[in-house]
């Protein structure tokens, strides 16, 4: 499957220390042009790392990221920040800057010295603003949203950064159901209507197979599996990945795989013991 | 609804014009009161004449050499320092930033007491020229800021260690200058006293060139630097992702601001609070705008040191008291409240 796509980002023996600790360990990961693909893993395997490694915001970090077949080490800031968003875990912004100026600074990368504001930036900017839903908050202040109002204003900055492959850590952490649904709707439509190519990180499961085109299970450092959710979700993957003994049914709605854990996986609970 | 999308920050940015010319009234008003004030009092009007070219043979000696000049280091020390806080507040987002805390004052208050110790004879007179003691001055101040980034190393990415490694320096170099007070003789002790203080008494108008001349590289390096100060207002991982090194960038706007404050506190000696003050004024009134912000600060910056140095000849003369303890004593309490309201208004 992943053959017949040509791959967007290869990722190629990408490894990263810190101390004695190695986070990521000769990892390689494709990852296909205008699918959404998902990270996902146990605490601490490293999946956050690999979404800010893949964007190069790791000093340190050994080995390649082909984007497009170009290494992107010989990119430039801006030139990268034209083509690869991220929007991180926790952003924050002044809470006295208004929703307008957070999406403006989107349109950062592509502004140089002799080239301030465009007619092109302020259309990128509002369209952002339109397809998130926050052009209503406009002229609000940061500190006066709610937290699903901020998000969409992080995302719509990212948005207007108009880049082809968008990056999002944990983008529903701090959100209720409904606007986490609100959320990755939003993602997803992002990929079926402008064929973007998105790699999220998330945290529950089940939310990740119902969006993801391509999962990745990310375990101490390695990609541990990656396909097609109905692949990946299959009980001895998530005792040995999550440490968790799960039962696999499929969503009657989505027809997408949901597991539900009955409790830790037995050989963990040994560990333990 | 669009029109009032439209007008609402149109209106605002009309009210932040209103508000900088207001400013700016105010600062040529307290200029020209600032130098016809003095032994005998000149009309603003004869001093606005002779400052654009007329007046009589005395009346340009008293305006031009002998008010003018430290109306002016006072006007261009103040604003650099407020410059140079406005850079510091920005960067770290934190309205408590301010020169004082780099170490840049602290050092170059030892790089004045060990140039006084350096060069005193044993009848306590200096073996060369007082005019040296500017460069003294600044290069105990750029030593300072030199040992905050070579100690912090990797840490001087971030801000808050930046600034702790700052207060830490400044802790040691004023601890040294004590030490060098207390030992040294007594004429020095007194020199440099005043210079710690923060006097543009006795300035000339040699040094205010010199001051400017090193003042405008550093300041369009500053203007330079300031265009990226918007996206600078992220976190590092989001400034980074749309394409502006912040962990590097910080570190030359720190650098820039300590360069800014060194010249500044060469000529004048140690003000305090100024650059706490005058951005901290500056946001309340024009709030986020860039350009308006760092004019304004400047401005403030530039009024509240003329302003200091014409309370201590209203209030002290014929005792040259340094207009720089006026900026303490009312800049230390503005100080307290910010820190009590920052603690209220955080829970």
């Amino acid at each position: 499957m992943a053959d017949l796509v040509p791959s967007r980002i290869e990722v190629r023996d990408l490894t990263l220390t810190y101390g004695h600790d190695t986070v990521l360990d000769a990892l390689n990961l494709p990852i296909p042009r205008g699918k959404v693909t998902v990270l996902a893993g146990p605490n601490g395997c490293g999946k956050s790392t690999l979404l800010r490694a893949i964007r190069r915001l790791h000093t340190g970090q050994k080995g390649q990221i082909f984007l497009d077949n170009v290494d992107i080490a010989s990119l430039g800031a801006k030139d990268l920040a034209r083509q690869i968003g991220l929007l991180a875990q926790n952003p924050s912004a002044p809470p006295d800057m208004t929703v307008e100026e957070l999406v403006r600074l989107g349109r950062y990368p592509h502004q140089a010295m002799l080239q301030p504001w465009s007619e092109k930036d302020g259309v990128a900017v509002n369209r952002a603003m339109d397809g998130t839903g926050v052009t209503g908050l406009k002229t609000r202040r940061i500190g006066s949203l709610s937290g699903g109002q901020l998000q969409r204003a992080w995302i719509a900055m990212v948005l207007a950064q108009e880049t082809d492959v968008i990056c999002l850590d944990e983008p529903v952490n701090h959100l209720d159901m409904a606007h986490q649904l609100d959320c990755l709707d939003l993602v997803s439509k992002l990929n079926q209507e402008d064929g973007r190519t998105i790699v999220l990180v998330l945290h529950d499961l089940n939310l990740a197979a119902r969006y993801a085109d391509q999962l990745v299970f990310v375990h101490e450092g390695r990609v541990r599996a990656l396909g097609q959710p109905e692949e990946l979700m299959k009980p001895e993957l998530l005792a040995e990945v999550f440490e968790v003994d799960a039962a696999i049914m499929t969503d009657p709605v989505h027809g997408r795989p949901i597991c539900i854990p009955r409790g830790r996986a037995r050989a963990a609970v040994q560990e333990l013991a | 609804m669009s029109t009032l999308a439209v007008s609402a920050p149109a209106g605002r940015r009309f009210g932040i014009g209103a508000i900088v010319l207001i400013i700016v009234g105010l600062f040529v008003l307290l200029t020209l009161a600032a130098v016809g004030f003095g032994s005998t009092w000149i009309p603003l009007e004869t001093v606005a004449n002779v400052i654009l070219g007329g007046g009589e043979k005395t009346e340009k000696l008293v305006v031009w050499q002998l008010r003018m000049p430290r109306v002016m280091a006072a006007a261009i020390a103040g604003a650099a320092i407020a410059f140079s806080g406005y850079l510091l507040q920005r960067i770290t987002r934190n309205e408590l930033a301010s020169p004082g805390v780099l170490g840049v004052v602290d050092g170059a208050a030892l790089g004045v007491v060990l140039f006084l110790a350096i060069f005193s004879n044993e009848s306590n007179a200096l073996t060369v020229s007082v005019a040296w003691q500017p460069l003294a001055a600044a290069i105990g101040a750029l030593t300072a800021i030199s040992l905050v980034f070579i100690l912090s190393g990797r840490q001087s990415s971030s801000a808050i260690r930046l600034l702790l490694f700052g207060i830490a320096i400044a802790a040691v170099a004023k601890a040294l200058t004590t030490v060098f007070m207390l030992v040294g003789p007594v004429y020095q002790a007194a020199q440099a006293a005043r210079w710690l203080a923060g006097a543009v008494n006795a300035i000339s108008w040699s040094e205010i060139q010199i001051m400017a001349i090193c003042l405008v590289p550093t300041v369009l390096v500053a203007a330079w630097l300031a265009k990226d100060l918007p996206p600078a207002d992220l976190d590092d991982v989001s400034s980074r992702s749309i394409g502006l090194n912040l962990p590097v960038y910080r570190i030359a706007v720190f650098f820039v601001a300590a360069v800014l404050t060194s010249i500044a506190v060469a000529f004048v000696g140690g003000v305090g609070f100024l650059g706490l003050i005058a951005p901290h004024l500056a946001r309340l009134l024009v709030g986020r705008s860039r350009f308006a912000g760092i004019l304004t600060s400047c401005l403030l910056g530039a009024m509240m040191l003329i302003g200091a140095d014409l309370l201590v000849r209203v209030v002290f003369t014929p005792l040259e008291v340094p207009a720089g303890t006026v900026t303490a004593i009312v800049g230390a309490p503005y100080f307290l409240f910010l820190l009590m309201r920052k603690d209220k208004t955080n829970g």
